[in-house]
């Protein structure tokens, strides 16, 4: 009998052992916000984004009471994005497409409140005619599910989840960066400053202005990339990281900041029902 | 039917030239002087009469019977005391005399009840358009004339209608009218409804003056007594107490008299109000903004009913950067009137997180607990900060707070499992995709998704733990404080079920019933008594969370009590099913909770006006010659009458009414006799023609003679 018991604890022992243990790395994104981003295969641009989610989450730690850990490079054939918030996807040429099961996988990661986002990274020669960014874009973009997109609007709630934008640059400035587009008959309510758009968080955003870059420092924490020159680059960065610091926030609290208005309405509510009664 | 009728051998054209060919000749006959004119003409005419066909028809009649319609009302109403004997005495008397007519058959139509009453109207008027009209002698209605049909009464009919009034001359009753009632009310504010005392009949003096003593009680349980006087109109504020249906009893004793009053099914009303809530105001603080912060904000806001106020701190107060104040986008906020001034205006309070940073001050701590034990409601869903210094715990909020973290936190994959209470507990019973017990914790998918982390706590003793996590420590902790209720997870991962990591789980519904139950939701309670009410039928469940229910005692409007034995039908669910013999207040109870319950109408239409009355019936007796009669006056004798003629009277023997035989009857075959044989027209021609020409000759030879 007792070797029967043995048996039944050695199979119950391996049957505790089948259940994979979820990624490591991943389980830490979920306790903490955890910046990621996708490998992309290109040494260069997979060190940029690792450098430039390590500097936007020391500014985050400094600033703000998010303090996201260490940041995590995804391969999306493989890692499972649901414990994951915000995903950067720096675009490159040479980048393989991703498996169709990495697509289902992806569009329920932007379905169920996951964002990504898109950094062409041709800031500097989009527009022009030449070649840019916008091929690469296409080819990986399109099999994912995205909604119409507009460029965002000067009073979307990410130009003020925690300070005030309106620009979004990175390494590059002036470029439109586009979002979800409003959806149509969206009107300034009366005495709102702005329109209350989009309950919720615009799944993708697209831009070209080389984010992770503006943000990316090194070990000592120095930058690692030049921005223009002079006095107005140091502005610049510093631009980088308050859209950086906007955007982690808008990705965590959706419309929090456009309902913040309307506090004010709600308690003057409260008062003159005291009143009344 | 007998007559003449005409049968031509020719066209009628060709038979009328002919008639005025021959009177044409007799006029030319009379002009020559032809003493055989009126010979000659006869005999013209006479062809043309032979070839019209002249011919007898005579029909075969039978003479049918009389119809007399005897309508008798048995609805509910007629069963009041006395009633019943008066109906079937004036129905005996009425067949019997009947009977002794000579061709007279009675139709006798039985009233019963009816949902909308007692439909008089509507059963005489199928009763006459079933009849043929020509054979209806009389219609003969025994009833106390409380048609709740009126419009439907004929206004005709075609032989008398004499109506028979049961009921008594000293017949009085005093019933409760609710004039206006709401049908919704928002929870803890007033609703009115409006109601009278009235009383109907020969009401006894001693009672004419005397207010009724009206008990008003609100789901069972007694509100207030007051007197109110016969037609006075009263607004009698209620307060609807709860969610979903809010019962209000008010009635009053049968006053006491030498006479009883007729019944006292309408000395009661039951008003049904169903408590509706204002909106929830649900203040949310959020301690930093994190994966799952917009899985609450989602909850929340997809709730059209939810006024959330939410709070994140963006920017610990030991955090600074050099960004001048006026390019940022933090506002402060007004936490002193949140916390202090404006608390007991929320519904809700959701501690997402949240760490005693140095924002909320202390005072604010122990007025949320303060506003729990006043009956608020606080979610805490906490991190692994809750194992730290700047626990809640440790502020004066801890207090309430249903566990201890003992500084543990579990940074392992874990499966969220219901517990024993968690199966019963209606917050977390019948959750889609809940592990079976001795299920592996794997990922799948055949069940709920794992949590990743969670803290290690004490649980209070007397909290209930219904889910558990990793090495079945709690995780979902639901505590009463004082008149308010606390729930707390350990875990701030519940978002990885909106994710769908591993299939996720019912993250939305959990965390919707847990704050529901914390707002003290009725149908999340878990001693309760539900009866779902459909028609008389009601079935009785009984939630418990201990493992047996005991039988649901029954008390019936007349006091007559009855008990029900509930079978179990799930983890803490007890049902049984119960039909009720009748309309009206139902008191149902298990020793510790009861509940009312009202089926039908509490005062059914029958009882509304209970009072025999002419009023309805009055006009269409008078146009048909017919009369009302009350039987408390004798027996009418019955005769018959011609049409037309007053159709009831006095007699040396007392009152008589009368039907109007109607002499009806069917053809049931025709017979056609031609007027004369061929030959004999013949005759008849040829003697005229002859006549004319002998009286013509013989006249000339005459005439030449003389």
């Amino acid at each position: 009998m007792r070797w029967l018991a043995f048996l039944a604890a050695l199979l119950w022992a391996a049957a505790l052992g089948a259940q994979e243990a979820p990624d490591p790395r991943l389980t830490r994104a979920a306790d903490e916000v955890t910046l990621a981003y996708v490998i992309t295969g290109d040494a260069d641009v997979d060190a940029a984004s690792e450098a430039g989610l390590r500097g936007l989450s020391q500014v985050l730690t400094q600033r703000t009471t998010v303090e996201p850990g260490p940041p995590v490079g995804i391969d999306p054939d493989s890692d499972d994005l649901s414990l994951l918030t915000f995903l950067y996807w720096p675009v490159t040429d040479s980048q393989p497409a991703p498996s169709p099961q990495a697509y289902v996988r992806m569009n329920h990661f932007l379905r169920s409140g996951g964002m990504i986002l898109f950094d062409t990274r041709d800031g500097d020669i989009a527009g022009l005619g030449g070649p840019d960014g916008s091929a690469a874009l296409q080819r990986l973009a399109a099999p994912l599910d995205i909604p119409p997109l507009a460029p965002i609007p000067a009073d979307h709630v990410l130009t003020r989840t925690f300070y005030l934008l309106q620009d979004f640059p990175g390494r590059y400035q002036g470029n439109p960066v586009w979002a979800e587009a409003p959806p149509a008959g969206a009107e300034a309510a009366e005495g709102v400053p702005f329109r209350n758009l989009n309950d919720g968080v615009s799944p993708v955003m697209i831009g070209g202005n080389a984010w992770a870059e503006a943000w990316a420092v090194d070990e000592g924490g120095l930058p690692m990339f030049s921005i223009g020159a002079g006095f107005d680059a140091e502005h610049q960065r510093e631009m980088a990281n308050r859209f950086g610091v906007n955007l982690v926030m808008y990705v965590l609290t959706g419309n929090y900041k456009s309902d913040q208005v309307h506090i004010p309405a709600l308690l003057e509510r409260l008062r003159g029902e005291e009143m009344s009664q | 039917m007998s007559g003449p009728a005409f049968d031509p051998l020719l066209p009628w054209p060709l038979v009328g030239a002919l008639a005025v060919l021959a009177a044409l000749v007799a006029l030319w006959s009379l002009w020559r002087g032809l003493r055989g004119w009126l010979l000659r003409g006869l005999a013209g005419l006479a062809v043309a009469a032979a070839l019209a066909g002249p011919a007898l028809e005579s029909g075969i009649r039978d003479k049918l019977s009389d119809i007399v319609i005897l309508l008798d009302d048995r609805s509910a109403s007629q069963d009041l005391p006395g009633r019943a004997a008066q109906t079937d005495a004036a129905l005996a008397e009425m067949t019997r005399q009947l009977a002794a007519l000579p061709d007279t058959e009675i139709r006798r139509v039985t009233v019963g009840d009816d949902p909308d009453g007692t439909a008089l109207g509507a059963a005489l008027t199928r009763a006459l358009a079933a009849e043929p009209q020509g054979r209806v002698a009389g219609v003969i209605a025994v009833t106390d004339g409380l048609a709740h049909d009126r419009a439907m009464i004929p206004a005709a009919a075609p032989a008398p209608v004499q109506v028979l009034l049961t009921g008594e001359d000293r017949d009085w009753d005093r019933r409760l009218l609710i004039e206006e009632a709401p049908a919704y009310g928002l929870i803890d504010k007033p609703v009115t409804i409006r109601l009278r005392v009235e009383d109907q009949g020969a009401v006894p003096p001693e009672v004419a003056q005397a207010p009724a003593r009206l008990r008003v009680a609100l789901d069972g349980e007694p509100l207030r007594g007051l007197d109110l006087p016969p037609g006075v109109t009263l607004d009698l504020p209620v307060v609807p107490k709860h969610a979903g249906q809010n019962v209000v009893s008010i009635g009053f004793d049968a006053p006491e008299a030498a006479t009883p009053e007729l019944t006292d099914r309408n000395n009661a009303a039951a008003i049904q109000i169903q408590g509706v809530r204002d909106r929830l105001r649900v203040l949310l603080v959020s301690g930093a903004p994190h994966a799952g912060e917009r899985t609450w904000r989602n909850l929340l806001k997809s709730d059209a009913n939810v006024d959330l106020i939410h709070f994140t701190i963006l920017r610990p107060p030991d955090k600074m950067d050099a960004v001048p104040v006026d390019e940022m986008s933090l506002i402060a906020f007004p936490t002193q009137e949140l916390f202090m001034e404006r608390i007991k205006d929320f519904d809700l309070i959701i501690f997402d997180r949240d760490r005693v940073r140095g924002i909320l001050m202390p005072q604010y701590y122990e007025n949320i607990r303060r506003y729990v034990e006043e009956g608020g409601a606080v979610l805490v869903s906490a991190g692994p900060e809750m194992s730290t210094v700047e626990s809640l715990n440790l502020s004066p909020m801890g207090a309430i707070i249903p566990a201890r973290p003992t500084g543990r936190v579990y940074d392992e994959p874990f499966l969220p499992r219901l517990t024993e209470d968690g199966q019963r507990h209606p917050v977390t019973a019948g959750l889609t995709g809940a592990p079976v017990q001795g299920a592996p914790a794997n990922g799948s998918g055949s069940h709920w998704g794992r949590w990743l982390r969670m803290s290690q706590v004490i649980p209070d003793p007397r909290a209930q733990v219904v889910m558990t996590g990793a090495n079945d420590e709690p995780l979902l902790i639901l505590n009463r404080v004082g008149k308010g209720r606390v729930a707390l997870l350990t875990s701030d991962q519940v978002w990885l079920w909106g994710r769908g990591f591993e299939g996720g789980g019912p993250q939305l519904e959990l965390l919707r019933r847990i704050a529901h139950w914390s707002m003290q939701e009725p149908d999340l309670e878990e001693e309760a008594l539900l009866a779902d009410v459909s028609d008389l039928g009601v079935t009785v469940t009984r939630r418990t969370m201990d493992a047996t229910a005991g039988p649901v005692r029954i008390t019936h409007p007349d006091g007559k009590t009855e008990d029900l034995v509930l079978t179990e039908a799930g983890p803490g669910r007890f049902t049984a099913r119960w039909t009720a013999p009748g309309p009206g207040l139902y008191r149902l109870s298990d020793g510790t909770i009861s509940r009312v319950v009202a089926l039908g109408p509490a005062a059914p239409r029958e009882f509304e006006e209970t009072v025999a009355t002419p009023a309805a019936l009055a006009p269409l007796a008078e146009a048909t010659n017919g009369t009302v009669l009350r039987l408390a006056e004798g027996m009418p004798g019955l005769r018959s009458v011609r049409e037309g003629r007053p159709a009831h009277g006095q007699g040396v023997a007392g009152p008589w009414i009368a039907i109007t035989p109607r002499d009806a009857a069917s053809v049931s075959g025709v017979t056609h006799r031609p007027l004369l044989p061929g030959w004999a027209w013949l005759a008849l021609i040829a003697a005229l023609a002859l006549a004319g020409w002998l009286a013509e000759g013989r006249g000339r030879l005459l005439g030449s003679r003389a």
